[in-house]
C-alpha cells in the first residue's frame, strides 16, 4: 500500500464502522428526534473542511454575527431527491442550510446552489 | 444512479398571510437552536418521503409565505406544482373569503389539472372562531375540492391532509397514464415535477367547478 493516503476517499480506522464502499453504511437520522434523513448507502463519505453555523448560537453574540465551527466530515448527496426527509432554508449567499424535516433542528448540513449538491455533517446527525 | 422512488410530487401551501402556512411546514419549536439561527433565515421547502399503497412517494412541499402580500403568487411558484393546499384561518373571516381569490389566482396561473385541497387551520382556537366548519365544508362542495380542519399547533390532521392530497394526485396520474398509454411500459413510472406543463385555463374547461 502506498504511503500517500488519499484523505478524500479512504476512510481511516475510526470511520470504518459507518463507511462501506465509500458510502454511509447505516441509516442517517436526526440527533434530536430520530427522523430518517438518508437511507443506507445513498451518500458518499467525503473529508472536506467546511464551516457551518452552530446549531445553538450564543444569545449574547453581537448583532448580525453568526457563530460557526469547522467541520471536516460530510456525507455528499448528489441529488436532493435522494433524501428521505429534509428541510431547506432560504438561500444565504450560495447556500441553503439543511434542517431536520420533523423537528427543524439545524443546520445539519448545506446545499450548494451552483452545484445543486448537498452535504450532511457527520457530527450533526446520528447513524444506526 | 437508479431512482429510489416511484413518484415525486411538488406541493404548494397558499393562503393569506398569518393563516399558519409556515407553521404547517415549519414547527418553530421552542428549542433554542431554532429561535437563534434557522428561524431567522426561514424555510424554503421540505422533502418528505411517504408510503402510498406500497409506492414510495417523495413530496417536495413549498411554503409561499412572504409572497402573499403581492396578492398573487408568481407563476414561477406554480410551475410544475401538482398539488395545492389552500389554507385559511378559522379565526379570521377575511382569510376565508379570500380563498375564492386564491382559487382564481390558481386557475389563472397553475396547471389546469392541479389537485387542490382546502385547510381550515387553527381549529384549536375554538373560542376565537369566526368561520364554522360547516361554511368550510360548503365552500369545498361549491368548488368540488376536499376539505379538512387542521391545527398545525397540535399537529391535528396535517399529515392526513398531505396523504390525502398525494393520494389524489397519484390516482389522477395513474388514470391519465392508463388513458394515454393503455399498454403500460415496463420499468415502472418515472414522473418528474417539471415534466408537467402549464396549460392555459379556459373558462369552459373549468365550468364543472364553477
Amino acid at each position: 500500500m502506498s504511503e500517500v493516503v488519499n484523505k478524500d476517499t479512504v476512510p481511516d480506522e475510526a470511520q470504518k464502522d459507518y463507511v462501506e464502499d465509500g458510502k454511509n453504511k447505516l441509516l442517517v437520522k436526526c440527533k434530536f428526534c430520530g427522523s430518517k434523513i438518508l437511507e443506507k448507502k445513498t451518500a458518499k463519505y467525503v473529508a472536506i473542511e467546511k464551516e457551518l453555523p452552530l446549531m445553538q448560537q450564543d444569545a449574547n453574540r453581537k448583532d448580525g454575527e453568526v457563530q460557526k465551527e469547522m467541520i471536516n466530515e460530510y456525507f455528499h448527496v448528489e441529488n436532493m431527491y435522494i433524501f428521505e426527509n429534509i428541510g431547506f432554508t432560504h438561500p444565504v449567499d450560495n447556500y441553503k442550510y439543511l434542517i431536520c424535516a420533523d423537528c427543524d433542528a439545524g443546520p445539519v448540513g448545506y446545499y450548494e446552489l451552483d452545484s445543486k449538491h448537498s452535504y450532511v455533517a457527520l457530527s450533526r446527525i446520528v447513524q444506526s | 444512479m437508479a431512482k429510489t422512488y416511484d413518484y415525486l410530487f411538488k406541493l404548494l401551501l397558499i393562503g393569506d398571510s398569518g393563516v399558519g402556512k409556515t407553521s404547517i411546514l415549519f414547527r418553530f419549536s421552542e428549542d433554542a437552536f431554532n429561535i437563534s439561527f434557522i428561524s431567522t433565515i426561514g424555510i424554503d421547502f421540505k422533502i418528505r418521503t411517504i408510503d402510498l399503497d406500497g409506492k414510495k412517494v417523495k413530496l417536495q412541499i413549498w411554503d409561499t409565505a412572504g409572497q402573499e402580500r403581492f396578492r398573487t403568487i408568481t407563476t414561477a411558484y406554480y410551475r410544475g406544482s401538482m398539488g395545492i393546499m389552500l389554507v385559511y384561518d378559522v379565526t379570521n373571516e377575511k382569510s376565508f373569503e379570500n380563498i375564492k381569490n386564491w382559487i382564481r389566482n390558481i386557475e389563472e396561473n397553475a396547471s389546469a389539472d392541479v389537485e387542490k385541497m382546502i385547510l381550515g387551520n387553527k381549529c384549536d382556537l375554538d373560542s376565537k372562531r369566526q368561520v364554522s366548519k360547516e361554511r368550510g365544508e360548503q365552500l369545498a362542495i361549491e368548488y368540488q375540492i376536499k376539505f379538512v380542519e387542521t391545527s398545525a399547533k397540535d399537529s391535528l390532521n396535517v399529515e392526513y391532509a398531505f396523504f390525502t392530497l398525494a393520494r389524489d394526485i397519484k390516482a389522477k396520474m395513474e388514470k391519465k397514464q392508463e388513458a394515454s398509454n393503455p399498454a403500460p411500459r415496463t420499468g415502472g413510472h418515472q414522473l418528474r415535477a417539471n415534466e408537467q406543463q402549464r396549460k392555459p385555463t379556459s373558462w369552459l374547461s373549468r365550468c364543472s367547478l364553477l
